[in-house]
């Protein structure tokens, strides 16, 4: 028999990072019990897992770490509900599990030799942490044209991952635009909303894809700055969130139209999902 | 494949006799219903009767069912088995349309990449012997309009039709011709059972009386995700969720953990679209909030979204939606509203 994939691979918490001031959005970080699980764990930027936590139930949750990243998988999860709140209770040693990878990826074949515009607004910048991460690892670096990253969050404590964005910013090989909708006292950066710091970055739609996800009303209000610049719907991606179970076509929870957003997305192009019902 | 007579009185002793050997399920009567019970010694299954009123189809797709167990250890909660394995089994007397059933679901759980192994390994160990709807049962049949046939043989293992003083049985599988070798000697079917045989397909054929236009809404279904149709068929409902839950083809399950001290597993229960929280998610929002999204999302699944991904609508025409609905809501009736539009 094929392995079931509905057992959860064991998993130590090796790492916890707080990753805002309202606490309540951590980083987690995981190695595998067992070496061959370790091993099977082929995943692409943009795919998800169901972490488990025996006696609570599962979570899907997009992987924040990067394939070149070897050793450990990453999460950031915030705290919601039963799981993710038995998740953030937890502390470094404690063992639970994961089941993936899971999903589709984001388009890195199509994506290669392209120009890439990332956007991401709040803690919806998980998987595009892990496809920056994967498309600037030297090994990868050369497959992909100019990077360009627009992210924002509402206040300068509510920005995750803010040691990378900081290394990030000193490369030349990437460009950053990190923005505050409201800066503190202590903020020297920039202010403004995502989709108008989209506008003024303006990157050109020739031979570029944009992939953004974010909350729902900054998405709505930046992809008519995309539209203006020339993006056509081809060539932007974002990922559905629907409420799920068993993360693999079965359970008949997540679909949009005839697609599992599990199994078949979560990553769409708009020109996808222009073809699917609009009920999401 | 092997086509065998057997008489009409020795049936009842060659199925008691299979009940020796090995786990089989056979349809009884149960007070006023007739149920799929475990065959013992003294019971007399039911040859003739109409259909169970709930699906077999909780043989492979329990209503709940353990995933997995797992227990408190010093290092934290431990998974501690995986669910039980099946026994061998035989089901006998599942009708044409609910045993078409098995190869609908068997397109959701046996996929080439992800594969359910509780429900395949259940479907594996099970034999399936099916009767023919000669007369078919009731009024609100409609196996014809959707891809099946009263005397279909899709999804059985052997199918016995019932020829008046005898019945023909075809061993349409492998597994139903290793179930041959069980059943003793049984003289070879002639060219007449097989000539009667046609002749009742074709008049069981023509006692469905009961037609909906199923392939025929896909191109509207394609086309009319927003229509003012929808407004107009789930006014009445209660959400109760019967249709599914009763239904042969439907799936959707949940999953959820119940602890007892140290000890707890993972199970899954079946789950229905028909209910709000289904799709609800932690932060409150929900893309199917009103019932009608929900009624549109069960027709749009049985007809469009299924038939898009293999080519076959999600319903066999059982009928049992239609008898058991509280509020009268008829799905034949939709459908062929539709057609109408
Ligand atoms: C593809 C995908 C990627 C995601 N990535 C992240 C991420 O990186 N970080 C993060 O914090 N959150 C992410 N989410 C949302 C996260 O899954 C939910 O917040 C979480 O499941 C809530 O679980 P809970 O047990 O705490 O809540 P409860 O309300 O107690 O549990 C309800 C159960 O319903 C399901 N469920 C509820 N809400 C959702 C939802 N929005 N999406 C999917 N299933 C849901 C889960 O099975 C959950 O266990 C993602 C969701 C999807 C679909
Ligand atoms: S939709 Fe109704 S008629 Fe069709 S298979 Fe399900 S219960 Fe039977
Ligand atoms: S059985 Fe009838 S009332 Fe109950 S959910 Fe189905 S359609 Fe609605
Ligand atoms: S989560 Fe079960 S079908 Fe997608």
């Amino acid at each position: 028999m094929q392995k079931n994939p509905y057992i959860p691979m064991p998993v130590d918490l090796v790492k916890i990072v707080t990753e805002v001031t309202t606490k309540d959005i951590k980083t987690f970080r995981f190695s595998f019990v067992n070496k061959e699980d370790a091993e099977n764990f082929k995943y692409l930027p943009g795919q998800f897992g169901e972490l488990s936590i025996f006696g609570k139930g599962e979570s899907p949750i997009g992987i924040a770490s990067s394939p070149t990243q070897e050793g450990y998988i990453e999460f950031t999860v915030q705290k919601a509900g039963v799981v993710t709140s038995a998740l953030h209770d937890l502390e470094e040693g404690a063992r639970m599990g994961v089941r993936g990878p899971l999903g589709n990826s984001w388009p890195i074949d199509y994506l290669e030799g392209k120009n890439v515009v990332i956007v991401g607004g709040g803690f919806a910048f998980t998987t595009l942490r892990s496809m920056i991460n994967y498309m600037i690892h030297e090994g990868n670096r050369s497959r992909f044209g100019n990077i360009t990253v627009v992210y924002g969050a509402r206040e300068p404590g509510l920005l995750i991952y803010k040691d990378e964005l900081a290394a990030w910013e000193k490369r030349d090989d990437i460009d950053m635009y990190v923005t505050v909708d409201k800066g503190d006292e202590a903020w020297t950066g920039r202010e403004g909303f995502v989709p108008t710091v989209c506008k003024e970055v303006g990157p050109s739609s020739e031979n570029a894809v944009t992939i953004i996800c974010g909350p729902p009303i900054m998405i709505r209000f930046t992809l008519p700055v995309f539209f203006e610049l020339g993006f056509s719907k081809e060539n932007i991606y974002t990922s559905l969130e629907m409420r799920m179970k068993c993360g693999i076509g079965k359970c008949g929870r997540c679909n949009v139209g005839e697609k599992y957003v599990c199994k078949d997305g979560p990553v769409f192009s708009l020109a996808e999902l222009d073809k699917l019902t609009p009920e999401y | 494949m092997e086509k065998r007579l057997i008489k009409k009185d020795a049936l009842s002793g060659i199925i008691n006799k299979l009940s020796e050997q090995m786990l089989v399920y056979a349809p009884v009567k149960d007070e006023d219903n007739v149920l799929f019970k475990v065959l013992e010694k003294g019971m007399e299954p039911l040859a003739d009767y109409s259909n169970t009123r709930n699906a077999p189809k909780n043989f492979f797709f329990p209503k709940t069912e353990t995933m997995m167990r797992y227990m408190r250890t010093e290092r934290g909660i431990e998974l501690s088995g995986e669910g039980e394995g099946a026994p061998e089994m035989v089901l006998f007397g599942v009708r044409p349309c609910d045993a078409r059933s098995f190869i609908l679901l068997d397109k959701v759980f046996d996929q080439e990449k992800y594969k359910d192994p509780y429900y395949i390994d259940k479907r594996e160990k099970t034999t399936i012997i099916s009767l023919a709807c000669v007369h078919p049962p009731y009024s609100t049949c409609f196996c014809t309009s959707v891809g099946g046939h009263p005397m279909s043989s899709e999804g059985a293992d052997v199918v016995l039709t019932d020829l008046g003083d005898k019945y023909l049985a075809e061993f349409v599988t492998p597994k139903g011709e290793k179930l041959l070798e069980k059943m003793g000697d049984l003289s070879k079917a002639d060219d007449a059972a097989e000539a009667t045989k046609e002749e009742l397909s074709k008049k069981s054929e023509e006692a469905i009386t009961s037609h909906v236009a199923g392939r025929e809404i896909k191109p509207w279904l394609d086309e009319n995700f927003e229509h003012p149709f929808w407004d107009t068929i789930h006014q009445s409902c209660l959400a109760c969720g019967t249709c599914t839950y009763l239904c042969p083809t439907c799936h959707c399950f949940d999953i959820s953990d119940e602890v007892k001290g140290s000890d707890g597993k993972r199970i899954r229960t079946w789950d229905s679209c028909m209910y709000w929280l289904f799709t609800k998610e932690t932060s409150g929002h929900n893309p199917r909030t009103s019932q009608k999204q929900r009624w549109r999302q069960r027709l749009m699944h049985k007809f469009k979204y299924f038939v898009d991904n293999f080519d076959a609508i999600a319903c066999v025409g059982c009928g049992r939606c239609v008898m058991y609905c509280p509020v009268n809501i008829d799905i034949r009736k939709i459908v062929n509203d539709i057609s109408k539009l």
